[in-house]
């Protein structure tokens, strides 16, 4: 059995745990799940990085069984933000579009999935800046340059980004294991980031969730090497930094339209680093 | 002078027998593969340059140079779909686990691409073309008739004679160059990179064009068809065309934008930048 053999068949075995995926099958098939066992327990031991991989996955699918039905949203809820993604133009069927044959770091692989859903949160984010703002009493014409009136300006200091909940904006597609891991790596505090760069991304003002999402990422990042993960860093900082000017620039102009566009572009930038972090990552 | 002629020498020799090595460590591979019609066709590396030109009939060709023994290369077809990846063994770095590959294919093919850091660069094809990269340095060159997705995080990106498909670039600081890049529905987003356009519009399309803080410039010959808008919110916008005014919904600010149309306003060209500069000009 090679490694790329393994994905094919850990997912299968692992899920049900060879005494409940192989009751009430036919001996045919029972006999073909323990020859594909075997092979896999022999190929585990000689390969370091599927063995790490398979521990990982069996980590994760033991905790997911032990959630209590209780403690997830219904399924409805995912159902229902997905829909509305769908409806938004914001996410799309996924397309097969670069698949994988063999993993270059696999022992990674299954701690990234909450980075899509965190991307799609950010756009969620966006979207809810843009579209529940108070929508202005009089504004057919922009004021060319910032309003300083106190009046109209309640706050010169960016308001924090009403971003929901990471858990909450992950979709129906994204499989209980990925969430629950989602809901500890929430629960439990990031690495923090090893540069200044990262320190500033760290520190900066903010939402509570969007730190930690960044926190997140940052973690996620630190695998690559220095200078890849001092670029990303930088660029996180970038990015979040237009997200706070064009958010200052939203609240004191709440009637520019095409500001609040850009608020939305700029989160949806910040969305596509994350795919793109996690794209190299795999 | 006798030792400083045997030093160098030998630091000569050294060399060479370093650079010998380094060549015989690098191997050249070759796979061939026979397709029907509308081949898909991926390669994945993290480190290396991929080229993708049309080659003869229904065979792709696909010529690998590994760096090194520190990677290989996977790859598998299933009927006239192939997948070729680069699979990085323990210790490779961006140096020793670096592939380069060309392409030979039918140029009706489905195109993916991916690299991390190296150069993307694909011409004289006619199908649909992804191309990916954080780093990678995209060049695309006489296309037509297929849609063309590109996304970088800040890898310059350069569409050169692009025809007649969907053109859709998203970058974080990456510059966009369009020269001769017309279709249906032309986009391109980019943070803090700069967007330059020269082209005349076409005939037709839907061109929108949006930065955060990077320049957009848009360089047009003067019998150009299309109806403009432009709107920088903190930067300024200029253009030097008699542009017929227009009602529009768009706000319109002297100095930070423009609505109008030239000729039959063919194509709707929207120019959107948060605090970058806009110029339309005349070629």
């Amino acid at each position: 059995m090679k490694c790329c053999d393994v994905e094919q068949v850990l997912q299968e075995l692992l899920d049900g745990e060879p005494d409940i995926a192989f009751e009430g099958r036919s001996s045919e098939r029972t006999v073909e799940m323990r020859r594909a066992s075997s092979d896999l327990e022999a190929h585990l031991k000689s390969c370091p990085a599927c063995s790490e991989l398979a521990a990982d996955l069996k980590l994760i699918s033991s905790q997911a069984r032990q959630l209590a039905a209780s403690e997830e949203p219904p399924s409805r809820v995912w159902v229902r933000i997905a829909a509305e993604l769908h409806a938004e133009g914001l996410i799309s069927q996924p397309t097969p579009i670069r698949p994988v044959l063999v993993p270059t770091s696999a022992p990674r692989r299954w701690s990234l999935w909450w980075l899509a859903p965190v991307a799609a949160g950010l756009v969620v984010a966006g979207s809810y800046v843009v579209s529940h703002r108070p929508a202005p009493q009089v504004a057919q014409q922009t004021p060319a340059t910032p309003v300083t009136n106190a009046a109209t300006a309640p706050s010169p200091v960016p308001a924090p980004v009403p971003l929901p909940k990471t858990a909450a904006a992950t979709p129906a597609s994204v499989p209980a294991p990925a969430r629950q891991q989602l809901a500890q790596k929430e629960s439990k505090p990031a690495g923090l980031p090893e540069t200044a760069a990262g320190q500033a991304v760290a520190n900066a003002p903010g939402n509570e969730d969007q730190r930690a999402e960044d926190q997140q990422f940052l973690s996620v990042v630190s695998t690559l090497a220095p200078s890849a993960r001092a670029t990303y860093e930088s660029e996180l900082q970038a990015v979040n930094a237009d997200i706070r000017e064009t958010q200052a620039y939203v609240n004191r102009n709440p009637g520019d339209e095409d500001a609040r566009q850009h608020l939305m572009d700029a989160y949806q930038q910040k969305a596509l680093l994350y795919q793109i972090a996690l794209d190299r990552i795999q | 002078m006798q030792s400083r002629f045997r030093k160098t020498t030998i630091v000569t020799l050294a060399l060479l027998t370093w650079l010998s090595a380094a060549g015989l460590a690098e191997t050249r591979k070759e796979y061939r593969y026979t397709v029907g019609g509308n081949a898909n066709i991926s390669v994945d590396t993290q480190y290396g340059s991929i080229s993708a030109k049309p080659g003869s009939g229904n065979e792709v060709v696909v010529v690998a140079t590994l760096k090194s023994d520190s990677v290989e290369v996977d790859q598998q077809q299933n009927g006239n779909r192939i997948e070729i990846a680069s699979h990085l063994l323990n210790g490779a770095n961006e140096q020793t686990g670096q592939v380069d590959y060309e392409l030979l294919i039918p140029p009706g093919s489905t195109l993916n691409l991916h690299s991390s850091t190296g150069a993307l660069s694909v011409e004289r094809l006619h199908g649909d073309l992804t191309l990916e990269g954080p780093d990678a340095v995209v060049n695309v060159r006489d296309v037509e008739n297929g849609h063309v997705h590109v996304r970088t995080m800040r890898g310059p990106i350069t569409l050169t004679d692009v025809r007649n498909g969907h053109v859709e670039i998203a970058s974080i600081s990456g510059d966009v160059h369009l020269k001769s890049v017309t279709g249906p529905l032309v986009q391109a987003s980019t943070g803090s990179g700069k967007i330059f356009y020269d082209g005349d519009f076409g005939s037709g399309g839907s061109y929108q064009f949006t930065t955060h803080k990077g320049d957009i410039e848009a360089l047009v010959p003067v019998d150009v068809s299309a109806d403009f808008r432009a709107h920088s919110v903190l930067g300024r916008v200029h253009h030097d065309f008699p542009l017929q005014p227009k009602h529009s919904r768009f706000p319109v600010e002297v100095g930070r934008s423009f609505v109008g149309t030239t000729g039959l306003a063919a194509s709707e060209v929207v120019l959107r930048s948060f605090s970058g500069r806009i110029r339309l000009k005349q070629r």
